[in-house]
């Protein structure tokens, strides 16, 4: 198995060398399964609809959407992955990124973009303490613990926003956004922006997990903490770490929707089931699985729109989610821990 | 143990975030509490908390508005010009709080309630006010079901979803045909929850009576949209050559942003019972891209110079523009103490035979007073065709309530 192919999965891979090829075609038997079955739905959607164009731009519109959700999923299937924190506040951790960074054009003027300067590393720190102060104890404890403390998390940052900035949805305009058509689809700048900043973000996030020393801490202490502790990580420091880089990223997220949605203090409950949905078809803890996890459920959420006319397009999310629950429950491209 | 561990935790959490945000019962002690002395109270539920606390507060101030106004004009005269005093609840936009605020301000000795804002409150808030015999009049509740139960208690002041959307259709075949453009086939795109589907269906059943064609009619899911790209495309493929519109505020600028880059061919926008295209930060907030929006919905009288004066007030003392909701709840008040004034007494019951035969002149668009048919409706209650031009929105049909004349193009296509 090359490393390029799988995405990061954090859980080393242990494999003895001639289990690899196996396992590599596995892996692509899998992607081409999904492959197939996406260009039947699409083949389906075309009779369906009887329109080329509505089908094209469901798919060019599935394709940025599902870039945007798993940028906003990666932080939390690192959390997920390394910690086996279910983290409910992710979405609250978003909406307060975005307050920042609409604080800050309103009183600076500055470039929404720029304010990830400031943005990501408050949302470092905000990780780091809430990870300290709250949940240290909490890691691979009963799942209602973390619940509890993660959802009264997210209900006292959204309350406090609400309380600070009120109820008045806000919006946040990119200068000089423009749109450009695609072979007659259309295609919004800073859509496309939020997308290449989850391929990007992706990359960064890849990059740290396997080549750096950092990186090996992070997925060894994933792998066997006791282990890990026994070679001189400090395990409690990483997964401190690796939390905030978590938060981090949804800071980054934020920076990057804030133009394409209108900015309220519940807007992260708009985006947490999905984070979740995704972050479970990728496989907990590969941020790779969560950008292609991410695709898939925003074609398919567009898709089920030509198919029902709209009677939500979540029900064919979690067709689609049980279906993968059921013939793989470590998720399309998450391997058994 | 770990499930009621949870319920029992997500309850504490639940009491801890909530702010307390009504006043304090006074004195509590059954249904006839302090109602025969002191001032006569009024009971306002409002959602001042949670997401729609900007139109809940609003509201509630449009109420004390209309009590400091009686009091001004020396309270309530039959009863010797005992003054009327507003208790407010909370309803936090969910509709148990609802419930049990609106006991609890029956138990403080209200007279008569004035809310909700949200018809899934409304629908628990009637329930309690038929159990315990207090009108209830409300300012904004847009589903029409409550008002097939045959309750007795129940009043309404806004025009319910079915009347808006039915006007909405006249007003959409009047207006193109005025322009020389007559309609042919409108496509439809709405929430999909009972408001969106509501106005959709009404609409619809309406278009048809009146040789409009329809099609397609496409939905989505308000609280997750994030992208209404594919979907306006979809209009556009279908050769519709108009578009209504039936959504919140958040997924309504949504559509505008994807009308905008998507550019399908149309000769209008049309809200129906709109959450967005009527409100002056939709203008703000959607600039050049909202030009020209259409909206048939509720509204305070712009033509109307009492209503003028009441606004400027508003805007005067609390620094924020005065909303149709705040003015509905204004005229609210204004039909309870009337009934008050015409029943002489505190007693609900006598208040409640008087609302039902009172004649207020509301301060929102009407076709005449305020006026309840049996089951409670505003016999006159009247819905008005709004436009964004130059820069705010207009009241532009009928033309007996019209700023200025409507313009049947879209912004994209000159």
């Amino acid at each position: 198995m090359t490393e390029l192919d799988t995405g990061a999965p954090v859980v080393p891979d242990t494999a003895p060398p001639d289990r690899k090829t196996k396992a590599d075609k596995g892996f692509l038997s899998r992607a081409g399964i999904v492959a197939a079955v996406l260009v039947v739905a699409i083949v389906v959607a075309l009779l369906q609809s009887g329109s080329g164009l509505v089908v094209w731009q469901s798919v060019v519109t599935g394709i940025l959407t599902g870039g945007l959700y798993g940028l906003i999923a990666m932080g939390l299937t690192l959390i997920f992955g390394v910690l086996d924190i279910v983290n409910f506040a992710h979405g609250a951790f978003l909406t307060v990124a975005m307050f920042l960074s609409f604080g800050m054009i309103q009183a600076t003027g500055l470039h929404p973009y720029l304010t990830l300067v400031v943005a990501v590393p408050v949302l470092f720190l905000l990780g780091a303490a809430v990870h300290r102060g709250l949940l240290s104890g909490a890691g691979g404890r009963s799942l209602e613990n973390q619940l509890l403390i993660t959802l009264g998390l997210s209900l006292l940052l959204e309350n406090g926003l609400l309380m600070f900035f009120g109820a008045e949805p806000k919006t946040i305009d990119l200068p000089g956004d423009f749109q450009f058509p695609l072979l007659g689809a259309v295609v919004a700048g800073s859509r496309l922006y939020a997308f290449l900043g989850a391929v990007v973000l992706g990359g960064l996030l890849y990059w740290l997990l396997r080549r750096t020393r950092l990186g090996t801490a992070i997925r060894a202490v994933a792998a066997n903490a006791p282990g890990a502790a026994l070679v001189g990580i400090n395990v409690r420091r990483m997964h401190t770490l690796t939390f905030a880089i978590g938060t981090a990223c949804a800071g980054a997220a934020a920076v990057l929707a804030g133009p394409l949605v209108t900015v309220t203090p519940t807007l992260g409950e708009q985006f947490n089931i999905t984070a979740f949905v995704v972050v479970v078809l990728g496989g907990m803890g590969n941020v790779v699985g969560a950008l292609v996890g991410g695709l898939l459920i925003g074609l398919v959420e567009q898709l089920t729109t030509i198919y029902l006319g709209g009677q939500s397009s979540l029900l064919g999310v979690f067709v689609v989610f049980l279906l993968v629950l059921f013939l793989r429950p470590q998720g399309l491209f998450g391997r058994r821990a | 143990m770990s499930a009621r561990m949870l319920v029992a935790g997500l309850g504490a959490l639940a009491l801890l975030v909530t702010g307390c945000g009504g006043s304090a019962p006074m004195g509590a002690g059954g249904a006839a509490a302090g109602r025969d002395e002191g001032p006569v109270k009024i009971g306002a539920l409002h959602p001042v908390s949670g997401s729609n606390a900007v139109d809940g507060l609003q509201m509630r101030r449009g109420a004390q508005l209309a009590v400091d106004a009686i009091n001004a004009a020396g309270g309530i005269k039959s009863l010797g010009g005992r003054k009327v005093e507003l208790l407010t609840g909370d309803t936090q936009g969910k509709a148990d709080i609802g419930q049990s605020e609106a006991q609890r301000l029956i138990s403080a000795g209200a007279v008569s309630l004035v809310g909700t804002y949200q018809s899934a409150v409304s629908t628990n808030v009637a329930v309690v006010a038929e159990r315990n015999r207090v009108p209830f009049v409300m300012d904004v509740t847009a589903s029409d079901a409550i008002f097939s139960h045959g309750y007795r208690y129940a009043f309404r002041v806004q025009p319910g979803s079915k009347a808006i959307a039915t006007a909405a259709a006249q007003y959409l075949k009047a207006v193109s045909e005025q322009a020389g453009k007559p309609v042919r086939k409108v496509a439809f795109l709405h929430e999909q929850s009972d408001f969106g589907s509501g106005a959709a269906d009404a609409f619809t059943a309406a278009a048809k009576q009146l040789g409009i064609g329809i099609g397609p009619n496409i939905s989505y899911d308000a609280t997750t949209v994030s992208d209404l790209t594919a979907q306006i495309t979809q209009v556009k493929a279908s050769g519709a050559d108009v578009l209504a519109v039936a959504g919140y505020y958040r997924d309504s600028l949504l559509a505008a942003k994807a009308i905008a880059s998507v550019k399908p061919d149309l000769s209008a926008v049309w809200g129906v019972s709109n959450g967005a295209y009527d409100q002056p930060k939709f203008v703000t907030d959607a600039a050049a891209v909202g030009n020209l929006y259409f909206s048939t919905n509720y509204h305070y009288d712009a033509t109307n110079p009492e209503t003028v004066a009441l606004r400027e007030k508003y805007q005067k003392q609390y620094g924020d523009p005065m909303r149709t909701g705040a003015v509905l709840s204004y005229d609210a008040v204004q039909v309870i103490a009337h009934g008050v004034e015409q029943a002489a007494s505190t007693d609900p019951r006598k208040v409640r035979d008087a609302i039902a035969a009172a004649q207020v002149a509301p301060l929102t668009v009407g076709r005449g007073p305020i006026q309840f048919a049996p089951n409670g409706d505003n016999r006159n209650a009247f819905p008005v065709l709004m436009q964004v031009r130059d820069g705010r929105v207009q009241q532009v049909y009928p033309p007996e309530k019209a700023e200025s004349r409507p313009d049947y193009r879209v912004a994209w296509r000159p």
